[in-house]
């Protein structure tokens, strides 16, 4: 019995040192099976052990199981150690070039700079409470022109060219040279007065308008938006109001309006709105900046929030104290961007509101020049080239 | 309307340019432009040539001496031979730049000393063409800057004059606007008229056979005049309005009408048959050649002023050729009369005809102003002219054109304005505008437009002569009170915004084209629009005045604009695009009365290129009907829409490689590559995909608000079936038949296969199915039953194998 003692006191030394020195996990298993395994030096100890008589059986059993635990733990002590090392060594080896370019199995896209610009005046009116509204751009003199107090013989039909439809390609019951394209967004203000039926009416209609136009800076199709907001007890200030928080939330919170008298036929009393520069800040001036550095920055600012944040640091250098004339607003400090005012009594009537007890306000703007303004575009050609190098910058 | 600020300022006192513009844009004249005259002309003097001879050594130049005002003669060469001695003309000294930019040196012209030049008038920026010197008054005292001595210091607005106001087109109009602005008065032109010999209406008769189209028409007459240039401050003043001089009568009449606003028109007496004049309406066939040497067809609309046998003018519009006044013109028939505006602008637009008169007319000429205009500028021409003014008028009158009276209300602005305007205020407003109060009471007052302001006739009108007057920046800002009902979001609205951001999202950039486009690019496209009682057809509806061919059919595809765009960015080297558009189309609405189109709006795309943008991650695979499809298929998905896909998509598509999109039985769209003859009439190149999607069927099948199912909580018996099937057989088919199986929950198909070892015509098809009971978890032996009847199924309905 002393002997298998002693040899189970060997073996577990000899493992000891054995699995101390194991260098990979292969090691690790053949020490396995040399001391654990079926033939190995354990199953060799304890075949031994059918000479000991019945009270020594379980002592040299007890001692070898002991032994048996002690290797296996060793065995799994080794294995993590190895583990722990290998993942230390992935850990610490060179990274990945993490400056390739993406894996990218589409472009981006890219939605149209009008679009843009629609949506995010929509969105100003949407949160004023206002609601789109469309209506036909193929439209009935009467709708585009007559209803808006603007009769056939009016010098104000000299303000819009317009285009009118060859009656042979429409349906019989049109009277002839009374179908055009529409020429401003208003029609649909007498629309949606006739379908809303009874104020409050706040609508807002974006949409394409055509004039028979066609140079650098005209277009004969560009886009309008157009808002109406008719209740009883609306008044000037609330479009002065109105028009205000609108400029600001497009244009930025420092941004002022003004408004001067001017003639639409649909309105009574009629305005034309001007907004402090959005270049200069209404200064008319614009900082020169070291030489080399970009002439005009362009307006840069995230969703609106921005005010009169020019582009600063990047591209352009710092200010050299001196100003030059700013182009955008010919050194005026303001920008024509609406034309407005409170709904003419005859509009109202053929929208069938009753002007004794409602009054209103309408506004319009174009959208091609407010988007102009908010991304430093210069050519109103751009728009409808599709040019992807334009369209890939929005 | 340029506005001369000497000339003004011989009506109303005026501040600073700056300011008065300042003031006329608050009143809603805006000045557009400022701009400074007879600058640039420093060192240019009045010189008078007291000797002149014959260059010793030139045939075409001659020495004169000439008094500059510096005492000593100096002598100047020059090769003008339009002046005398005595003569006093213009002097540019020695260091003086002209306007063109040349500087004066002291020379030698031909060995004879030069000290100056002496100018022409467009020498001096005056004038586009000259042909000698420019030759001053002789009373100009020497040395007297020329710039002063010709009046050219100048200031002059450019200010934008909106239609309704006619009665700003004037110096005197807008000296109203100032005086009222300012509280001012304004001078009116006093004009001194002696009258001699026979009273005018023995020289001329007039009458008016179309009372509804001229309510006024008064003459005078002017005898003895000498027609001839205008003096050169005439000149000037016109031309600094645009105006060009013609001769001292004509001019007369163009500077009253910029003076007082009123056109006039001035006849040859002698050349009016039957000395009468009969304001009536053209005779059928009738003709007329006008002042610009053009004949023209006259409609039985149009007015004219005629004598005792023919046309002589065109009335309020243009004279006509046979009674104009000539070099040898004695005897002047001055009209001044009111005409009705709506007939003048008729025969404006009618004959393309736009001048100074009838832009006037056919805005509202003012009516009390045709005997003072005619006053006038009778006193001119006999000043200018050296005539001699006829006793009276010959004034026919049929018809009194009334300005209206308009009650205000006191509490009225408050209501439009939204501020407070003291009655007070609001009444001497409207006197300083020549608004007379007729009557009042507590609640208001009436007020007389004055009969300049024909744009005047409600109470609206008269609340905004009190704002502009007082100032927009005057009025409050305010929100309006109560926020309305809260709609939903329109359900087409929502619908949109997915579909952009599930196009954006697989790489398309929107594009925006205009709506009309070439007759022949809808050709391809066969959606033809019914016209007329319904059988007639056309490619589109089409404009009666395009701007070209090429922009004259309002579309009914967005596609063909697209196209264009691929072949633009192509030249362009942008070889892989990927485009949008979303807009109307448009077609002739069978009921029109209300609505003379049906406008549909639609989705198009289209794809060229590559696959995945060009990088080292991925491949270079040219796009093909899948990725086309994989777009549309984003979009359906977007909006909750299940289609079927149809082989064969429109005509102008790839019959073998295009399909067309179906819910139930509307067609929703169409997808597939271009029709090889389409891709060459728009001349690009093979394999451009195309894809458009109608919004309406799009929306009629859309479920945009998901609805929720429970998530399946008891495991699921997954099986791979891969069955060999005729090539002609539809993917969509073989699924179909294994989705008839109830255990089956989802099926995908994840390989095709075709070739070796397959015989030719056949192919391989691999599906991951996936069986599932809802309340029971599935056995092996349940799912095994149920793969066998598929694949029965698929024998039987196929003849499908199982592929080992």
């Amino acid at each position: 019995m002393a002997d298998l003692l002693g040899q189970l006191e060997a073996l577990s030394k000899g493992a000891r040192d054995a699995i101390a020195r194991a260098a990979d996990e292969k090691a690790i298993e053949e020490l396995r099976v040399r001391f654990l395994g079926k033939k190995g030096e354990l199953s060799a100890v304890l075949r031994g052990m059918g000479q000991l008589s019945a009270e020594e059986r379980p002592r040299v059993g007890e001692v070898a199981n002991r032994v048996k635990d002690e290797v296996e733990a060793l065995l799994d002590g080794a294995r993590r150690r190895l583990e722990a090392a290998k993942l230390e060594a992935e850990l610490a080896g060179p990274p990945i070039d993490v400056t390739l370019p993406p894996r990218r199995l589409l472009p981006r896209g890219h939605r149209h700079p009008i679009t843009r610009a629609t949506e995010e005046i929509a969105g100003i009116f949407a949160r004023l409470g206002y609601e789109v509204a469309s209506g036909p751009e193929i439209e009935l003199d009467w709708y585009n022109f007559e209803a808006l107090n603007i009769p056939p013989d009016h010098p104000a039909r000299d303000m819009q060219d317009t285009f009118y439809a060859d009656e042979s390609t429409l349906r019989h019951g049109v009277e002839p040279g009374t179908v055009l394209l529409r020429t401003h967004t208003s029609p649909v203000q007498i629309r949606a007065m006739k379908r809303i039926g009874e104020p409050p009416v706040r609508i807002i209609c974006p949409g394409r308008v055509y004039r028979s136009d066609y140079d650098q800076t005209h277009s004969p199709m560009f886009h309008q938006v157009e808002g109406l907001c008719v209740d009883e007890g609306i008044t000037f200030a609330d479009l002065k109001g109105t028009l205000a928080a609108f400029a600001r939330a497009y244009f930025g919170p420092g941004t002022k309006t003004r408004f001067r008298p001017s003639y639409f036929p649909f309105v009574e009393p009629g305005a034309e709105v001007d907004v402090s520069c959005s270049i200069c800040g209404g200064s008319g001036r614009i900082p020169v900046r070291a030489q080399g550095q970009a002439d005009e920055p362009a307006p840069e600012r995230a969703g609106g929030s921005g005010g009169r944040e020019l582009r600063e640091g990047g591209a352009s250098g710092p200010p050299s104290g001196q100003t030059k004339r700013c182009g955008t607003c010919k050194e005026t400090g303001w920008l024509e961007v609406l034309g407005a005012g409170m709904v003419h009594p005859k509009v109202l009537e053929n929208g069938g509101i009753d002007p004794k007890r409602y009054t209103g306000f309408a506004f319009g703007m174009g959208v091609e020049r407010m988007a102009m303004l908010r991304y430093g575009i210069d050519d109103l050609r751009l728009y409808f080239e599709n040019d992807l190098r334009f369209l890939q910058q929005f | 309307m340029r506005i001369s600020l000497n000339w003004l300022s011989e009506y109303v006192d005026v501040p600073s340019p700056e300011e008065l513009a300042k003031r006329l844009t608050a009143v809603g004249l805006e000045v557009e432009a400022i701009e400074r005259t007879g600058t640039g002309l420093d060192g240019v003097v009045a010189a008078r040539i007291v000797a002149s001879e014959k260059h010793p050594n030139a045939e075409k130049l001659s020495v004169s001496r000439v008094d500059a005002g510096r005492g000593e003669p100096l002598q100047i060469v020059c090769g003008a031979k339009n002046y005398q001695v005595g003569d006093v003309v213009p002097l540019a000294t020695v260091g003086t730049v002209l306007p063109g930019g040349g500087k004066i040196e002291k020379a030698k012209l031909r060995g004879v000393e030069s000290s100056g030049m002496l100018c022409s008038a467009k020498e001096l920026g005056l004038a586009e063409e000259a042909s000698g010197l420019l030759l001053l008054d002789r009373k100009i005292a020497p040395g007297t800057p020329v710039a002063k001595a010709l009046a050219l210091e100048d200031v002059l607005l450019d200010v934008n004059v909106t239609p309704n106001r006619p009665d700003a087109l004037s110096h005197v109009g807008i000296a109203r606007e100032v005086a009222a602005a300012l509280g001012k008065k304004v001078r009116m032109p006093a004009p001194r008229l002696a009258e001699q010999g026979a009273p005018a209406r023995d020289a001329v008769k007039v009458r008016i056979d179309a009372p509804d189209r001229c309510a006024r028409y008064a003459a005078r007459v002017v005898e003895g005049v000498k027609i001839g240039p205008s003096p050169l401050w005439l000149a000037r003043r016109l031309e600094s309005c645009g105006v060009r001089s013609i001769s001292n009568v004509v001019d007369a009449t163009n500077l009253v009408l910029l003076e007082l606003g009123h056109p006039l028109h001035a006849f040859d007496l002698d050349k009016v048959a039957g000395r009468e004049i009969v304001v009536r309406t053209a005779r059928p066939g009738e003709k007329l050649t006008t002042l610009d040497g053009k004949e023209r067809a006259l409609s039985p609309e149009d007015l004219l002023i005629a004598d005792r046998d023919r046309g002589s003018a065109l009335a309020g519009v243009m004279g006509g050729g046979d009674s104009e006044i000539s070099a040898g013109t004695t005897r002047v028939l001055l009209e001044s009369a009111w005409f009705q505006p709506g007939g003048i602008r008729r025969t404006s637009r009618r004959h393309g005809l736009k001048t100074e008169a009838s832009y006037r007319f056919e805005r509202g000429a003012d009516p009390g102003m045709v005997i003072p205009a005619v006053d006038r500028c009778a006193a001119l021409i006999a000043e200018l002219a050296g005539g001699t003014v006829r006793p009276g008028i010959v004034d026919c009158h049929p018809r009194e054109v009334r300005a209206p009276e308009v009650r205000l209300r006191w509490t009225r602005p408050a209501k439009i304005l939204g501020m407070d305007v003291a009655k007070d205020d609001a009444r001497r407003i409207l006197a300083g505008l020549g608004f007379e109060e007729r009557a009042a009471d507590a609640e208001g007052a009436t007020f007389r437009v004055p009969s300049w302001r024909a744009d005047v006739s409600i109470e609206e009108d008269l609340v905004e002569e009190v704002v502009r007057t007082k100032g927009y920046d005057a009025i409050p800002e305010t929100l309006p009170h109560g926020a309305s009902d809260t709609p939903a979001e329109p359900l087409e609205a929502r619908a949109v915004a997915r579909i952009r951001a599930a196009l954006e999202g697989a790489g398309f950039a929107e594009a925006v084209n205009f709506s009309f486009v070439a007759e022949r690019e809808l050709e391809p496209f066969q959606r033809h629009v019914a016209t007329g009682d319904g059988t007639g057809r056309a490619l589109g509806i089409a404009l009666k005045n395009p701007i070209s061919a090429e922009l004259s059919v309002m579309r009914t595809s967005l596609v063909p604009s697209l196209l264009k765009n691929v072949a633009h960015n192509l030249r362009q080297r942008i070889a892989d695009v990927r485009l949008y558009e979303l807009a109307s189309v448009y077609y002739p609405n069978p009921d029109p009365k209300q609505r003379p189109s049906a406008e549909f709006v639609e989705v198009a795309g289209v794809i060229l290129g590559r696959r995945s943008p060009a990088s080292w991650a991925t491949g270079a695979d040219a796009s093909d009907f899948f990725d086309a499809k994989a777009a549309v298929a984003g979009v359906l998905e977007a909006l909750g829409v299940e289609v079927r896909w149809r082989p064969r998509g429109d005509g102008w598509l790839h019959p073998r490689t295009s399909a067309s999109l179906l819910a139930g039985e509307d067609v929703v769209g169409d997808v597939g590559e271009l029709h090889p003859r389409v891709a060459a009439a728009f001349e690009l190149p093979r394999g451009v995909l195309a894809f458009r999607l109608s919004l309406d069927a799009l929306l009629r099948a859309a479920r945009l608000v998901p609805q929720h199912r429970a998530i399946p909580r008891l495991p699921a018996v997954l099986r791979d079936l891969a069955v060999v099937v005729d090539e002609a057989a539809p993917a969509a088919a073989v699924e179909g038949l294994v989705r008839e199986e109830a255990l089956v929950e989802s099926v995908t198909l994840f390989d095709v296969y075709r070739g070796a070892p397959l015989p030719a015509g056949k192919k391989n098809l691999a599906f991951a199915i996936a069986y599932r009971a809802a309340e029971r978890t599935l056995t092996d032996a349940e799912a095994d039953a149920a793969h066998a009847r598929i694949v029965k199924r698929l024998a039987e309905k196929l003849g499908a194998e199982l592929r080992g």
